[in-house]
This record gives structure tokens, C-alpha cells and sequence, in this order.
């Protein structure tokens, strides 16, 4: 004899399966977009200790050593998300004596959020980081 | 109670389409959580090496002792370590001191100005999947170490 099935079951599959891919979504959101955000705080913050340790070596005391510092920064060719992106809006800034130390910020980095945006996360997310470097640094003496 | 035929075809059915769909999430989800995991990795090694490299003392009398030097570099991002004891782990998986490139750049006299350290060829296998990083990550830092032309390297 052919049973039907019980009203009560039908579509209960489909829900589940709703709810499940929620979830999965969130999940799958964490492992890419985390990882991707993860990727590209820790590549900033390698660009700005390069580019304030860049910067911190041209001063000198004078406005022309500030130019020399922000070409330096300037010129560096590092790059973001996943080694694809350049960094834009970079700020540097420099000790009141002209010749201290260098703070560089990389302040723009908006890595495009994929999977948490389905399940009410944001669009991007912005990842900037800092750094400071002294004029006068500390060398190995290996 | 048993199931008559026809509904434990259907719960058959809804088994496959889901596990289809659930294990292609989760092999995904695996393949590019690993892949960035070691990729941050890759960042953390090279920006270290880098750093390593520019503070560290340039010598060059001759050019074996610049090739010295960059293979204490390569050590440097590979085990975190100039000059590791036999044995030592990699601080990546499967990453060795041969993947590392290390390029100085010299300014007008010939002393160095910047060093790049890079990774040349990686492959990650990542279960379900395999990636393979050519040229990248790569950082450039500017030297600020003593520059000892009429050195050797110990």
C-alpha cells in the first residue's frame, strides 16, 4: 500500500535545509571573510613598519628630509589583499623636531565582505594599521 | 512503523541533495580557511625576514659573502632563525630556504638601499584543493643596518 505523506512532514525538509544553509553561510562567512580580513590586517602592518622605518631613515631635521621620507613611502611597492591591491590614502607623520621619529597610517584598507554579507554582516570591512619608527634604529650586531 | 518504499526513497533523495550541497560547502570552507591560514602565515615569515634583513649588518667583501647573507635571511623567514640547529621545523609547512627569494637593492655607490624578500614558488595542498603562490607575498624594507664593505660574514 502507497503511504502518503503526513502534512505535518511535508516541506519540513526544505525549512530545515533553510535554516541549515544559514548557518553554513555563517560559518562559511567566519573561515573566507575572517581569514581575508585576518590576511590583510597582518599585510598592512608589515607595509607601515616597511614604510616608517622608510620614512624614520630619510629625516634629518629639514622640510627637504620630510619630502625625502614621503617619496620613500611613496615609493614603496607593496602591496594588499592578497598581494593585488595598492595602498591608497597613506598618511605619514613626522616628530615636531623633523628628525625623532616617522608614523605612517594605512587607514583605507576595505577588504569586500563575500558570505557574512548574506546573513546581515557588513559590505566591507575597513583594516587599517600603524606604525612608528625611530630615526635612529636599532641595528643587529650580527 | 516501517517506511513504506516510496518514502524512504524520498528521505534517500533529500540525503544526497543536501550532502551534496552541505559537503561541497564544507570541502570549500576547508580549502580556503587552510589556504589563508598559511597565506597570513606566508606575510608573517617575509615581513619578519624583511625586517631581519634591513637591521642586519651588509657585508660584502666579497660575493660570497653577500650570498651568506641572504641565506641567513632565507633562514630567518623559513625557522625564525639566522642559523638554525639541524633539524629545525619550518615555521610554515613544507616551506624551504631554496622558496625564499632575497634581491638587494643598491644605491649609486653600491652600498644597499632596500632589500625585497619574497616568496618565489609555494604550493599549498589544501585537501580538497591545491594553490600555488608565485612572487608573492612580497615586502620591501629600506636598509638601516651598518654597511660593512671590507667585511666578511663569520
Amino acid at each position: 500500500m502507497r503511504v502518503r505523506r503526513h502534512k505535518k512532514d511535508a516541506g519540513f525538509v526544505l525549512i530545515a535545509m533553510s535554516v541549515a544553509l544559514v548557518l553554513l553561510l555563517a560559518v562559511m562567512g567566519m573561515s573566507f571573510d575572517f581569514g581575508r580580513i585576518y590576511i590583510a590586517r597582518n599585510e598592512a602592518q608589515v607595509f607601515t613598519d616597511a614604510a616608517s622605518m622608510a620614512a624614520a631613515a630619510k629625516l634629518d631635521g629639514t622640510d627637504a628630509g620630510l619630502d625625502r621620507a614621503r617619496q620613500a613611502v611613496a615609493r614603496l611597492p607593496m602591496r594588499w589583499n592578497l598581494g593585488t591591491k595598492s595602498f591608497t590614502g597613506v598618511v605619514v607623520e613626522f616628530s615636531p623636531d623633523k628628525q625623532s621619529w616617522a608614523r605612517v597610517t594605512a587607514p583605507d584598507n576595505q577588504v569586500e565582505i563575500t558570505f557574512l554579507r548574506a546573513v546581515g554582516g557588513p559590505d566591507v570591512f575597513t583594516v587599517p594599521a600603524h606604525s612608528v619608527a625611530a630615526a635612529k634604529p636599532v641595528r643587529l650586531v650580527e | 512503523m516501517k517506511m513504506s518504499r516510496d518514502r524512504r526513497g524520498h528521505a534517500l533523495l533529500e540525503l544526497a541533495v543536501s550532502a551534496a550541497v552541505m559537503v561541497s560547502c564544507l570541502a570549500g570552507t576547508v580549502e580556503f580557511g587552510y589556504t589563508f591560514y598559511i597565506y597570513n602565515e606566508l606575510v608573517t615569515a617575509v615581513g619578519n625576514g624583511g625586517r631581519y634583513a634591513a637591521m642586519r649588518t651588509y657585508r660584502s667583501a666579497a660575493p660570497a659573502d653577500i650570498e651568506k647573507g641572504k641565506a641567513a635571511i632565507r633562514n630567518m623567514v623559513v625557522y625564525g632563525d639566522a642559523r638554525p640547529a639541524p633539524g629545525t621545523l619550518p615555521q610554515v609547512a613544507n616551506l624551504s630556504p631554496e622558496q625564499v627569494q632575497v634581491e638587494w637593492v643598491t644605491d649609486d655607490s653600491g652600498g644597499p638601499a632596500a632589500v625585497n624578500v619574497a616568496i618565489g614558488d609555494y604550493t599549498v595542498d589544501a585537501v580538497f584543493g591545491i594553490f600555488r603562490f608565485t612572487g608573492r607575498p612580497a615586502v620591501e624594507f629600506p636598509f638601516v643596518g651598518r654597511f660593512a664593505p671590507a667585511e666578511s660574514e663569520p
